[in-house]
């Protein structure tokens, strides 16, 4: 009897055995949870939209993340330092200030941030013709998607030079061997993209559910501003002149000077009519320090660092209440002085060390403090979330990437600084904080331009169209023929085909 | 008819047996060990016969046997006796201690094999060399202990885990080997729940050959955990405890306020390029200061450790129980560094009639871990901050009114400037700020905080032995985990940059991890005169990684303090966040089978196969099989061998094997689109909007990693009292499995997995061991070392190296490529320094840089006359060439001497303790020695706060040093009271010892401790130095 109930175990056994290793296959087979297989996605309109999004996301780098571009481009102009707390602190930063950048100091995140933009618009561009969707969103999509890739190639090319151009998205094969496209092969593509998309952006946005998104006006305003660069002057006066309209009044988009300046910068007056094309960040994606600057950090971290550090209000002295920062972009001396006088000092620059000197506050001077610091942009007590994540990284003010007084004045500056539509557009800017019209030329246009978009991240730019960079900047170390470009990360040049700009080598 | 011919069998054997029992008459006897003490639950048999029997209590057995009958009588740990009958009827037996070498059992997987016969190279542990040491992880226990195992703490933060590296790196990516606990395969959440004292032993598996009976998880190396089980016989009772302090060996020499504040001045003065002239310190008597190391370290840490255990059982059931309980605080800042683990185990096993028997092993640990955040870090955390703190702020301003003429009076202004208990505050550096901070002001807005892990590792049992031979044997092992955490931070400020918080929260996260294994086997053992044949075959099915987790942080508390912070606080929704995960399973289902064949212990063959699927690999190669083979000869036992003094034994084995790791994440197969490229659109609450896209192209050919390894290896006893263990390996590791660096210009957000790299790895594993009775003195002395050169010899096609970590704003400071070892140091050459602007005239510097004296000469090394990036070059590697350990036990009369050494050599430790970003940083007294003029120094650079040259900011020689030490690890010295005076306490043993842990460390490093473990180690950045330690300590047996 013992035997048979042995036997009878035995086959138990075998039996448990075969049964396990039969059904193996299917048994590896493990799905992803929450997560969409590239296969299986884009299915409809709202896959399409999530892809829409994605593209979007990068225009935060103008002022998301320790390494954006506002910090970085004003410290490289002669209206900010690089600040912050000492000669070491972002290295990036720093030596983009004092001219001694190269391919290991400059982050990689400012090149390949934007060919991740350019990635995810090429991906939109090649699904989207096979999503069974409502055409006229889907022509909308196009459009963005394609103004989105020219408006990150326009930023690569603006500060590469020459750099890998294509518009759809590299295979295997052909990542290590892609090579340099000439700058002058990316504008062009650029304008491509921007010409074809203006006719399928919308005229106008509606904000409550649009806001942030591009209308046909910003797409005009990024044409022009791609035409500027080149010089191509004629073009780009008829494209601000279409984003313009009459100087003073109401465009065609509805967009109009706001009537006080200062109103430009009260963080939730966001897309006002003066904004074309605006950054957006918001204190609801609770960003913390160990995502900070990820793709889901929505925080605006100029705020804080161009905050005083160290900063306290004496009691009752009625001092404001300035956030304590990192006190990166301290203003130079020289825009203080070109302010001083101007109706828009007070909105643009704050005189901490004034304060401090009075006893009203205190702060702890950073680097290269003078005393002066970025007030568009200065942190509030006032606006420190009170969500989670991090308070210093979810500040929501939105930063303006194009507003109506730049298309103006860019307008003006196309037109050479002449005539009588250059004078009308330069004096709708100064009437605004009432300023009294002066005779408008190049220079005055490039005087305008610098006191009423200080700070913006504008100023370095409109030094290199101007041709005044090399001498303007040679004091701080700017070398003509080399600094007017960026060194290509040095991560890019390793193990490809992809050359370093020669004057870096 | 199969029915009926069974019965008829059984008929016949019936009576066959009652035959038999014609002939028989009754025997009976004591057996007892070689102190002439009984021995409980020997085996006596009758040789040839199924007729047996076990000694009770007393040692006594009774057994029935033909008078001309031999009697097989044997002891776990005792050699068998085979004794003649010789008709008489009382036996008694003394038995004597089997020879160590000869009948020591291994573990080698689903069962164990006598060392003698092993072909292998299997290193083991076994527990009275861990037992009454000071170990906190099983990682320590090895450590220095086997050769071919390379060990390096990951932090001296108490219950840190270590690094442990099997003969070298074997892949690019987890190199950490697969631990097996009674058989359960604990894969992730790592092994510090064990309680190292409950462990019987622990097998490393080296080579392939080995390896190969886990396959496709083997490759870095198999790590078989036994734990005690009971024997049968009389209830023994063991406990020991020890309880001790502990202190930081050593300390850096940093600047004082006055040293520091002309270096500050003199790196003003160098950096100056105009405007305004204004000295940092015009004055620089400022006295000693502070010294932040004095404030972050104790001399007096707490440390103690009790363990108790009882063990026994009868023929039928054994078990062993044991609690423990270790509570040991850090040397760095102990009220936010310690660590606490309470252990309980229960194991068991009972034989259920003849054939069948059953067991189990079952251990919960309960861990609670304070930690300091930051155990290698420069990004803030204590050390980082003792060693990089201005030493002219104050500690604590006991004095307000000073406040004003502080530079930074707006630090201390505001509201949330942390306070001691006193409400004094802490003070704040102007200068020093990003991630550092004061530590007390660290430590205040830490406390409370704690992680915490409960595990439950078990396994159960079923065992049939239907014939003679035969075994089927089913276990069921999983291994449950909670883990998780508990933090406050109140409303603080630290300083400008630190993460300052206007309000307070307060946060909890729990996990939950399941995994678990199913595995049946049979084997059959056949010894048909001489030939010895073992088959095994099995099954086994895999699942781990089946977890969650979530957090909750409730924000905005209506108090400020840990202690009074609470979930029941009234909270509205909007001051509530949390998240919440799912794990992605991983499962593996594995068929194998091993032949061991040996002819007389003479001629040894062992074959394993494995075959494996797993769901981490691409649907083109779900599975992989993993063969091994290896031979072993024993030339002592043949004929023309004479006997000798010189070699009494040797036997040379060799073998080779493929193994394999799918240690990668899952998916890394599908080209999935990823969330969270988000973007604020729209008004109203400004809510995000997730957005999608896809992260990289996917790739169906993935598939596992597979190492190949050829082993010759030889064992012999030497003029009788020495024995030698000898291999050599050669394992070459190919398909490796690495992330594709894309070009960041590819615009992918993730990089796809690739079977592109390969890698190989030759070394030597020696050990030797001397034992020798010299009148009452018993010692024994034995060493291990190994070699390991590490080569890679392919980066994969789409690229010419890879990098490794980097440092700060240096980039990465290791990189490897083919020839080059996995990560080694990558930089520049300094040549001494340029003394006058003479030299630098015809030197080559970097292009557009002025060169000033007192900046490092770099080496030309391309000498196309300038300094680039390529005149970079590989600078030594972060992994020892050699390590190696000594153990002396020395025993005499009632006392007993241990000292334990262990270190490494042939390695480079990158000293990268000061902040470079940081210009105003404190430095080490080696800067007194900087060039401030012509002939003042030819190794250190001027100090300045700008660097053009890249004289620290660049990845040179000038951080590395050597990193080859020796530490005696532990000395120990018992005693214990004779068993005549304790025996009238009840007592079997009763030991009194003192323990002194890392209490000396020889090496040329300048941080506070060499031994620094990581994924790639040897890199400080502010390591947490392990305790030097002084205990007392008691054993008692019952």
């Amino acid at each position: 009897m013992k035997t048979r109930n042995l036997k009878r175990n035995f086959i138990a056994a075998a039996a448990a055995i075969t049964l396990f290793s039969s059904c193996s296959d299917d048994y590896l087979v493990v799905e992803p949870k929450g997560s969409y297989l590239e296969d299986n996605y884009y299915k409809d309109e709202a896959q399409a939209y999530t892809g829409i999004v994605a593209a979007y996301d990068v225009v935060k780098k103008q002022s998301g993340g320790f390494e954006n571009m506002i910090t970085i481009l004003n410290a490289g102009s002669d209206d900010f330092y690089a600040g912050g707390g000492n000669a070491g602190d972002g290295a990036g930063i720093q030596s983009w200030s004092n001219y001694t950048i190269n391919p290991t100091l400059l982050p990689q995140s400012y090149w390949s941030d934007f060919y991740q933009g350019v990635f995810r618009a090429n991906v939109l561009l090649e699904k989207l013709p096979d999503i069974p969707m409502d055409e006229a969103v889907k022509a909308r999509f196009t459009a963005e998607a394609k103004a989105l890739r020219a408006y990150y190639y326009f930023q690569l090319v603006s500060m590469f030079g020459d750099i890998p151009l294509y518009t759809t998205n590299l295979l295997p094969d052909q990542f290590y061997t892609i090579t340099k496209s000439p700058a002058a092969e990316v504008w062009v593509q650029i304008e491509k993209d921007l010409t074809e998309a203006i006719p399928g952006l919308p005229a106008t946005l509606n904000l409550a559910t649009e806001a942030g998104r591009l209308n046909r006006g910003a797409g005009q305003a990024i044409l022009g501003k791609v035409y500027l660069f080149q010089h191509k002057n004629t073009e780009a006066a008829a494209q601000f002149a279409e984003v313009n309209g009459t100087p003073g009044q109401t465009n065609q988009y509805g967009n109009r000077l706001l009537t006080n300046f200062a109103d430009l910068w009260l963080i939730d007056n966001k897309y006002n009519t003066e904004s074309i094309f605006e950054c957006a960040h918001t204190k609801t994606s609770n960003a913390d320090w160990d995502w900070w600057g990820s793709s889901y950090d929505e925080g605006n971290s100029l705020n804080v660092m161009v905050g005083p550090r160290g900063y306290s209000v004496t009691p009752n002295s009625g001092a404001p209440n300035y956030r304590t920062g990192w006190s990166f972009n301290p203003a130079t001396l020289d825009l203080v002085s070109v302010l001083t006088d101007d109706p828009r000092m007070d909105a643009t620059l704050a005189n901490v060390g004034g304060l401090a000197a009075s006893g009203a506050a205190a702060y702890s001077p950073g680097y290269m403090d003078t005393g002066y610091f970025l007030k568009k942009f200065m942190p509030k007590t006032t606006d420190v979330t009170d969500g989670g994540g991090s308070p210093d990284l979810n500040f929501r003010q939105n930063t303006y990437i194009i507003r109506l007084a730049d298309t103006y004045l860019m307008e003006a500056e196309a037109l050479n600084g002449t005539g009588a539509r250059a004078q009308a557009l330069l004096d709708a800017v100064r009437a605004r904080v009432g300023l009294a019209s002066t005779p408008v030329s190049l220079d005055a246009v490039y005087l305008e331009r610098r006191k009423e978009l200080a700070g913006e991240g504008h100023r370095w730019h409109d030094l290199i169209r101007s041709g005044k960079a090399a001498a303007i900047l040679a004091p701080r170390g700017f070398v003509a023929g080399k600094h007017e470009h960026w060194p290509v990360p040095l991560r890019e040049t390793e193990n490809t085909q992809v050359t370093q700009n020669p004057v870096y080598n | 008819m199969k029915f009926l011919k069974l019965r008829f069998f059984h008929v016949i054997c019936l009576l066959f047996a009652l035959n038999m029992w014609a002939q028989e008459t009754a025997i009976s006897g004591q057996v007892t060990d070689e102190a002439g003490l009984p021995v409980p639950g020997a085996s006596v048999l009758v040789k040839g016969t199924q007729n047996s029997t076990s000694t009770d209590f007393e040692g006594k057995y009774q057994i029935t046997a033909d008078p001309n009958a031999t009697l097989v009588i044997s002891f776990v740990g005792y050699a068998t006796i085979e004794e003649a009958v010789n008709s008489r009827t009382t036996i008694n037996l003394s038995l004597v201690p089997a020879t160590q070498t000869l009948d020591e059992v291994v573990v080698v997987g689903y069962g164990t094999q006598k060392k003698s016969v092993v072909t292998g190279a299997i290193s083991s542990v076994k527990a009275k060399d861990l037992e009454n040491m000071p170990l906190t992880t099983v990682g320590q226990s090895l450590q220095g202990r086997t050769s071919g195992v390379y060990v390096a703490q990951n932090a001296g933060q108490p219950g840190s885990g270590a690094t442990i590296r099997v003969r070298g790196v074997t892949s690019f990516n987890n190199n950490d080997p697969l631990w097996v606990v009674d058989g359960v395969i604990v894969d992730n959440g790592g092994i510090n729940f064990l309680n190292q004292s409950d462990i019987e032993s622990i097998e490393v598996l080296k080579d392939a050959a080995s390896q190969a009976i886990y396959g496709a998880r083997a490759a870095t190396g198999v790590i078989i955990v036994t734990t005690k089980k009971g024997k049968a016989g009389r209830i023994s009772v063991n406990y020991n405890g020890f309880g001790g302090v502990s202190r930081a060996s050593r300390k850096l020499d940093l600047l004082d306020a006055s040293q520091y504040a002309t270096l500050r001045n003199e790196q003003y003065a160098n950096g100056y390029s105009g405007g305004n002239f204004q000295l940092p310190f015009p004055n620089t008597d400022l006295g000693k200061g502070t010294d932040w190391q004095d404030v972050i370290f104790t001399d007096s840490a707490r440390r103690t450790q009790h363990e108790l255990s009882v063990s026994g059982g009868n023929d039928a059931s054994t078990f062993y129980m044991s609690v423990g309980l270790t509570d040991q605080e850090g040397i760095v800042m102990p009220s936010i560094s310690s660590y606490i683990r309470k252990n309980i185990r229960l194991n068991s096993t009972h034989k259920i009639g003849k054939y069948v028997s059953v067991g189990q092993t079952l251990g919960y640990s309960n861990e609670k871990t304070v930690g300091i955040g930051n155990t290698n870090g420069e990004f803030g955390g204590p050390l980082a901050s003792a060693i990089n703190l201005d030493p002219v702020t104050p500690v604590v301003i006991t004095d307000p009114s000073i406040i004003p003429q502080l530079p930074n009076p707006g630090d201390y202004g505001q509201e949330f400037a942390v306070r001691d208990g006193n409400g004094n505050l802490y003070g704040i550096s102007k200068d020093v700020a990003n991630e550092m901070s004061n530590p007390l002001a660290y430590a205040k807005v830490r406390e409370g905080n704690y992680g915490w892990a409960d595990n439950f590792v078990g396994n159960a049992y079923l065992e049939i032995a239907p014939l003679d031979g035969l075994k089927l044997r089913s276990t069921v092992g999983g291994k449950l985990s909670y883990w998780g955490s508990e933090s406050f931070t109140p409303k603080s400020y630290l300083n400008t940059n630190q993460n300052n918080q206007s309000q307070n929260r307060l946060s909890r996260q729990t996990n939950k991890g399941f995994g678990w294994t199913i595995e049946n086997t049979v084997s059959y053992n056949k010894l048909i005169s001489g030939h010895n044949i073992t088959v095994l075959g099995g099954q086994g099915a895999y699942v781990d990684n089946d977890t969650y987790g979530q957090e909750t942080t409730y924000l905005n508390q209506p108090v400020n303090n840990h202690g009074d912070a609470s979930f029941n606080w009234p909270t509205s929704t909007d001051n509530i966040i949390g998240w919440s995960n799912t794990g992605n399973k991983h499962i593996v289902t594995s068929l194998f089978a091993r032949l061991n064949y040996d002819y007389n212990e003479k001629y040894l063959v062992t074959g394993i196969i494995r075959r494996d699927g797993s769901s981490r690999f691409g649907s083109n190669n779900k599975y992989g099989t993993f063969p091994s083979f290896s031979l072993g000869w024993v030339p002592t036992k043949e004929d023309f061998w004479t006997q000798n003094n010189v070699v009494s034994s040797l036997k040379i084995r060799g073998g080779y094997g493929v193994v394999g790791s799918d240690a990668i994440g899952d998916f890394a197969y599908l080209a999935l689109v990823g969330g969270n490229r988000n973007y604020t659109i729209g008004q109203g609450d400004y809510n995000v909007t997730v957005g999608y896209s896809p992260n990289a192209p996917s790739n169906p050919d993935l598939k596992w990693e597979s190492t190949a390894q050829a082993n010759i290896g030889f064992e012999a006893a030497l003029f009788n009292d020495f024995t030698l263990e000898f291999d050599w390996y050669n394992k070459k590791t190919s398909d490796i499995l690495q992330g594709v660096r894309l070009p960041g210009y590819v615009g992918a957000t993730g990089e796809p997995q690739g079977n592109v790299a390969d890698m190989k790895n030759t070394g030597l594993d020696m050990s030797l061991t001397y034992r020798k009775t010299i009148g009452g003195l018993n010692l024994s002395v034995s060493g291990n070392a190994s070699t390991v050169k590490n080569e890679v010899t392919s980066v994969g096609e789409d690229r010419t190296f890879n990098t490794g970590p980097g440092f700060q704003s240096m980039g990465s400071i290791t990189r490897f490529e083919v020839g080059s070892a996995w990560n080694e140091f990558y930089g520049f050459v300094t040549d001494g320094i340029f003394q006058n602007q003479a030299e630098i005239a015809g030197a080559a510097v970097p292009d557009d840089i002025e060169v000033l004296p007192g900046d490092f000469r770099f080496k030309d090394l391309n000498g196309d006359g300038k300094i680039t990036e390529a005149d970079r070059q590989y600078l030594g590697t972060p992994i020892p060439k050699v390590t190696y350990g000594v153990t002396v036990n020395l025993e005499y009369k009632n006392f007993d001497l241990t000292l334990f050494g262990q270190g490494a050599a042939g390695h480079k430790i990158f000293q990268g303790l000061r902040r470079l970003d940081i210009t105003p940083a404190n430095w080490q007294t080696n800067a007194l020695n900087r060039w401030n003029g012509e002939g003042t120094s030819n190794t250190y650079p001027r100090i300045s706060t700008v660097d053009k040259n890249g004289n620290f900011t660049r990845m040179s020689n000038f951080y590395l040093q050597k990193g080859d030490y020796f530490r005696v690890k532990i000395v120990q010295l018992g005693y214990s009271l004779p068993s005549d005076i304790i025996a009238q306490a009840g007592l079997s043993k009763a030991r009194f010892y003192v323990t002194g842990e890392n209490l000396f460390t020889f090496t040329k490093y300048t941080g506070y401790d060499p031994e620094i473990g990581g994924n790639v180690s040897g890199i400080d950045r502010g390591y947490y130095p392990q305790a030097k330690s002084f205990m007392m300590g008691i054993n008692l047996s019952f």
